[in-house]
């Protein structure tokens, strides 16, 4: 006698999964509302591009030539002018206080000194404490005085009859995302990071769920096959998060402009392929766990490292190699890697075959683990 | 019954349900370990792993031009470990590049550039980046920049600097002068920390003793709202301070952190943060009343605002209208502003009182609405 | 000569040092409603729990429905039904989408299933439930339900753990007459409760003291057995004090308050209905009436528990 065909066990089991998940709207709302509304602010807050940092110019000089250059030195927005300051003692209360993150120092006979061709020295004072910030506007003033001291340098070799030297000019030209803008970088990876949170916690907590209601031993005594379970218990939630996928994919286009250049049918197979890697490791935690607050804080344990060593805020590249070694086996650097590469640099299946390669090896074997853990026995 | 009998009477039963509480905690080794172990795991990441400058970044070349010149301006700009050459490609195949991950950029040098520098002419080299990754983008360019441009001083030759004297830009870092982004992050990392651990736990655990019917008995001993609330708070308000103590000595310790402020203060602002984090977690409980939509509301409301809207990684400043005045509810915001200032800057009470106030305000609202939606269950 | 429906022999479990089932042997035959009765904590669920294959015995076998639960436990699994003492269906669930489910993971589809489900619903009386979900209903509906659930693939052996816990008498009655039908379909039962006037449904009982099944037998013969001392039932007025006093006289060796009279126990061979009559009269009892009563099978349990599982007499 044959037992129970396996595809009826696996749609019962799918159609419970889906009527019980569907009929609670207050997870509805998180699985699929929620995600969308993080993306739009993340989208909104997350900018790598530092500007407008408060800065104040103490201008000992106060000669047409000091204000000229303390308003170019402004003119393009990355330093904005938070207050006045007439000594550089009142101007660093101003830093210490926190209003200020950098003042310029014009000295007094700066204009005299450019005009006679004399040596002069302009003071930067930046606030450290955000070292990322205070990188950018001490950028900002090298750049300017560095301008102005080769174009002065360049005249008076001209007016002495030397020949200036050669000029090399890099010129840029930025593939993929001319303005540099932050959202195009941001947003796969936040998707990537979001369906991490939603599906692996979802899915280690209902497993254990059951277990704690008492459900799961009506289930075990039943015929059912593991595989047939654990895969059943997935399936609705593949469905959310390719619908989550498709969401996040529209806001990020309509709303923050982020292109759709490339194949299609490689970011769906990268996104099941994903899907089934985070759904796994859910499904794992909750085979290693008995009550629900158990499975959620293993699986809240592991999306926090998870998402820090995937690449999606800091290349991986800036890690230390054994740190670099890790990512080998984090799933959401290889979804992140999909979904920019297809999406921004216009990839296919030819460029992205390692990483869908990968993902499939780390899904398949974490389910397998999950399996063969799950017994149907409860001793 | 006099008001001082009454007093003691009430903190007694409250007494009596923290030491119940201290004792859930205790057996479960998993809550300890997201409170005492995840914060060290975090910062531990997040001072090695979490870094946004690239050390080995991989240039392609295509040069054109083939003489003496121009393969002294490609040694010239590999020469350093910052940049290293991987490849030596046409330009053709520089999305192919791109698109494997192998080069973030494509040093382009035309041909004829041994013949304009050898003529002192203005010449031009492009450099093709890969923009899909903004972040490494920026820095490419920069590094290329400054790198190009001591080439093109060193072509002039030696005798430029008598003629054309320079114009210097001294740069001068108060606080951070390594300019070290641990030291602006782990006030950040602290305010993260405590505020996921406390938020969670307390939706967790009580969300789960409303889901076991537990709480029902509660309400059926004489024990107050108010009592109960602080009854099951205090515990978590213990671990949180340890949590605290814990972050800032590793963060001493391991990255050198300095503390220059009041301890006092310090401990006050970070008592007066937690209490709010754990309102905030009660409350969530109070009205989810279910272990999963309570971990995933404490997740959305505790995770993202803490991340992003805090400060503490990216500017405030920086963000759009709507985004900065919905920081302002978010306590984290105060608590890294007031942190940093203190830690770093040694900013006293005169100058961090406005968090303080915001603080405490925050804690005392949400702690009423905690209890009085209490109130409603039981009626 | 057909095989027994469940038999185990010796059959132990072992949690670390505690060994809640020792070394426990007997045969149910097909279509018998075996009863298993103990106190709690004295192994019957854990019995149960090998008996299906959820849980694998530290030593001894056990057969059920023709296959062996250690080695084939997902054979087992599939012919037999099971309702656990917590209930375990999907509260959040409507009652139909239980029955659907369980009745996919046996198997059943489409027609079939719905049929069958249509079926199981007018068996247990519970067509034209307009619960939302399972939660909604009362405790009896929510156990038929589960029982329901379990018979779905018309399983040959059926276990019951409580069933009745928590029911009321009325929906407690319909609830043994399906399973009575079901016995007289041929399906095997077996059930344990504690409730012992249910335990008289059953043709054979058996008895768990800490771990040892300590009695197996009908009814009958386990009140004969464990309960030799004639019972009576007194009735009138004045009984309390009256029943006090004949406590001291020989042969008697049990007086306790029954509703409104008094239960005695009392050696058969020296008291019989009217010396019992007489003596209360003469102690002070007023409109004296004795009848003669069955030992019931409460009076068994106590028996039995009491001496710790050994029995007076013959075994």
């Amino acid at each position: 006698m044959t037992g129970p065909s396996p595809r009826v066990q696996l749609a019962a089991v799918f159609r419970k999964e889906v009527r019980q998940t569907v009929r609670d709207r207050r997870i509805m709302f998180m699985l699929v509302a929620a995600p969308m509304i993080q993306t739009v602010i993340f989208g909104f807050a997350v900018d790598f591009d530092v500007d407008r940092v408060p800065a104040v110019v103490v201008d000992g000089d106060r000669s047409a030539e000091s204000r000229g250059h303390a308003r170019r030195l402004l003119a393009d927005g990355t330093l904005l002018r938070s207050g006045a300051a007439r000594s550089v003692a009142e101007a660093e209360h101003e830093v210490d206080d926190g209003r200020a993150a950098a003042v310029v120092v014009l000295p007094r006979g700066l204009g005299a000194d450019l005009l006679a061709g004399r040596a002069a020295e302009v003071q930067v004072i930046l606030d450290g404490t955000d070292p990322n910030r205070a990188t950018v506007a001490s950028g900002a003033v090298s750049r300017y005085f560095g301008e102005v001291g080769e174009s002065l340098a360049r005249e008076r070799l001209l007016a002495a009859g030397v020949r200036p030297p050669a000029q090399v000019e890099v010129v840029p030209r930025i593939a993929y995302n001319p303005g540099l803008e932050t959202p195009p970088f941001m947003i796969p990876g936040i998707a990537a990071m979001l369906l991490l949170i939603v599906t692996t916690i979802v899915t280690a907590m209902g497993l254990s769920r059951e277990r704690e209601m008492g459900t799961l031993e009506q289930v075990l005594v039943t015929p059912i096959r593991p595989l047939l379970l654990l895969v059943g218990k997935m399936a609705p939630f593949v469905v959310i998060g390719l619908v989550d996928v498709a969401l996040l994919m529209a806001a990020g286009t309509w709303i923050f402009g982020v292109p759709l250049r490339g194949n299609l049918l490689t970011l769906l197979a990268g996104t099941l392929l994903y899907l089934m890697t985070t759904l796994g490791v859910g499904l794992l935690i909750s085979t290693l766990s008995t009550t629900q607050q158990q499975s959620f804080l293993g699986g809240f344990l592991f999306t926090m490292p998870a998402i820090l060593l995937s690449g999606v805020m800091t290349p991986i590249r800036a890690m230390p190699g054994w740190l670099q070694a890790i990512t080998w086996v984090n799933p959401v650097r290889y979804y992140v890697e999909v979904m920019r590469t297809t999406l921004l640099r216009g990839a296919g299946f030819a460029e992205l075959w390692p990483q869908l390669l990968a993902l499939a090896i780390l899904g398949g074997s974490i389910l397998a683990t999950a399996t063969l853990r799950f017994h149907k026995r409860i001793g | 019954m006099t008001p001082k009998e009454r007093i003691r009477r009430s903190l007694v039963r409250i007494g009596a349900m923290a030491a119940k509480e201290t004792l859930h905690i205790q057996r479960d080794p998993r809550t300890l370990y997201l409170a005492l172990g995840m914060p060290v795991v975090m910062l531990f990441l997040f001072g090695y792993g979490v870094s946004f400058d690239l050390e080995r970044i991989p240039l392609a070349v295509a040069d054109r031009d083939r003489t003496e010149e121009s393969r002294a301006l490609v040694d010239a700009v590999t020469a350093a470990r910052e940049l290293e050459r991987v490849a030596e490609v046409p330009a053709e195949r520089a999305d192919e590049l791109f698109r494997r991950n192998r080069a973030l950029a494509v040093l382009v040098v035309p041909e004829g550039y041994g013949r304009d520098v050898a003529r002192g002419e203005r010449t031009r080299v492009q450099l093709l980046v890969d923009g899909a990754d903004s972040v490494s983008a920026n820095q490419v360019l920069a590094k290329v920049d400054a790198l190009v441009r001591a080439e093109t001083r060193r072509l002039s030759g030696p005798g430029l600097a008598d003629r054309a004297p320079p114009l210097r830009v001294q740069v001068w870092t108060r606080y951070n002068p390594e300019g070290r982004s641990a030291l602006f992050m782990v006030p950040g990392l602290a305010a993260y920390v405590l505020a996921i651990s406390a938020v969670l736990l307390t939706a967790l655990t009580i969300a789960g003793e409303w889901e076991r019917g537990s709480m029902e008995q509660l309400f059926a001993a004489p024990v107050g709202r108010l009592e109960i609330v602080l009854g099951k708070l205090l515990p978590y308000v213990v671990l949180g301070m340890i949590e605290l103590q814990l972050v800032l000595a590793f963060g001493t310790v391991a990255f050198d952190l300095p503390v220059r402020g009041s301890a006092v203060l310090l401990f006050s602002i970070g008592f007066f943060f937690l209490a709010g984090m754990l309102g905030q977690g009660l409350l969530i409980s109070v009205v989810a009343k279910n272990q999963l939509v309570a971990t995933q509301a404490g997740a959305l409301s505790a995770l993202l605002p803490s991340l992003l809207l805090s400060g503490m990684v990216f500017p405030i400043g920086n963000m759009p209208l709507p985004l900065q005045l919905l920081s302002r509810i978010v306590p984290a915001r105060y608590f890294v502003h007031a942190l940093r200032g203190l830690l770093l800057k040694g900013n006293g009470l005169d100058v961090l009182w406005p968090d303080l106030v915001a603080l405490v305000a925050f804690v005392v609202v949400i702690v009423g609405l905690a209890t009085a939606r209490f109130q409603r269950r039981l009626a | 000569m057909t095989d027994p429906a469940i038999s185990a022999r010796a059959l132990t479990r072992r949690f670390g040092g505690f060994t809640a089932v020792d070394a426990v042997t007997f045969e149910v035959e097909r279509g018998e409603i075996f009863g298993y009765l103990g106190a709690n904590g004295a192994g019957k669920s854990t019995t149960i729990r090998m008996l299906i294959g959820l849980l694998a015995p530290t030593s001894g076998a056990a057969r059920v429905a023709g296959h062996d639960v250690a080695t084939a436990p997902e054979a087992v699994k599939a012919s037999i039904g099971y309702m656990s003492q917590k209930f375990s269906l999907y509260l959040d669930l409507p009652p139909v989408e239980n029955l659907l489910f369980f009745g996919g993971a046996y198997g059943l589809e489409g027609k079939a299933l719905r049929a069958r489900a249509d079926e199981l619903l007018e068996l247990t009386g519970l067509a034209g439930l307009s619960a939302a979900t399972t939660g909604e209903l009362p405790g009896g509906i929510r156990q038929r339900l589960a029982l329901a659930c379990a018979i779905l693939h018309r399983p040959g052996v059926v276990f019951l753990d409580e069933p009745t816990a928590g029911v009321d008498p009325a929906a407690r009655r319909a609830f043994w007459r399906i399973i009575r039908d079901l016995a007289a379909g041929g399906t095997t039962i077996f059930v344990t409760t504690h409730y012992l006037d249910e335990a008289e449904y059953c043709r054979r009982i058996g008895l768990m003291v800490d771990g040892r099944l300590v009695a197996l037998d009908t009814p009958a013969a386990l009140k004969k057995t464990w309960v030799p001392d004639r019972v009576l039932v007194a009735q009138g007025q004045g009984l309390a004090a009256a029943g006090a006093a004949l406590l001291a006289r020989e042969g008697v060796r049990g007086v306790a308050p029954f509703g409104a009279g008094l239960h005695l126990r009392v050696d058969p061979a020296r008291w019989g209905e009217r010396e019992v009559a007489e003596a209360l009269a003469a102690a002070g009892a007023r409109d004296v009436r004795v009848a003669a009563a069955e030992p019931s099978l409460e009076d068994v349990f106590l028996a039995v528990v009491d001496r710790g599982g050994r029995a007076e007499g013959a075994a």
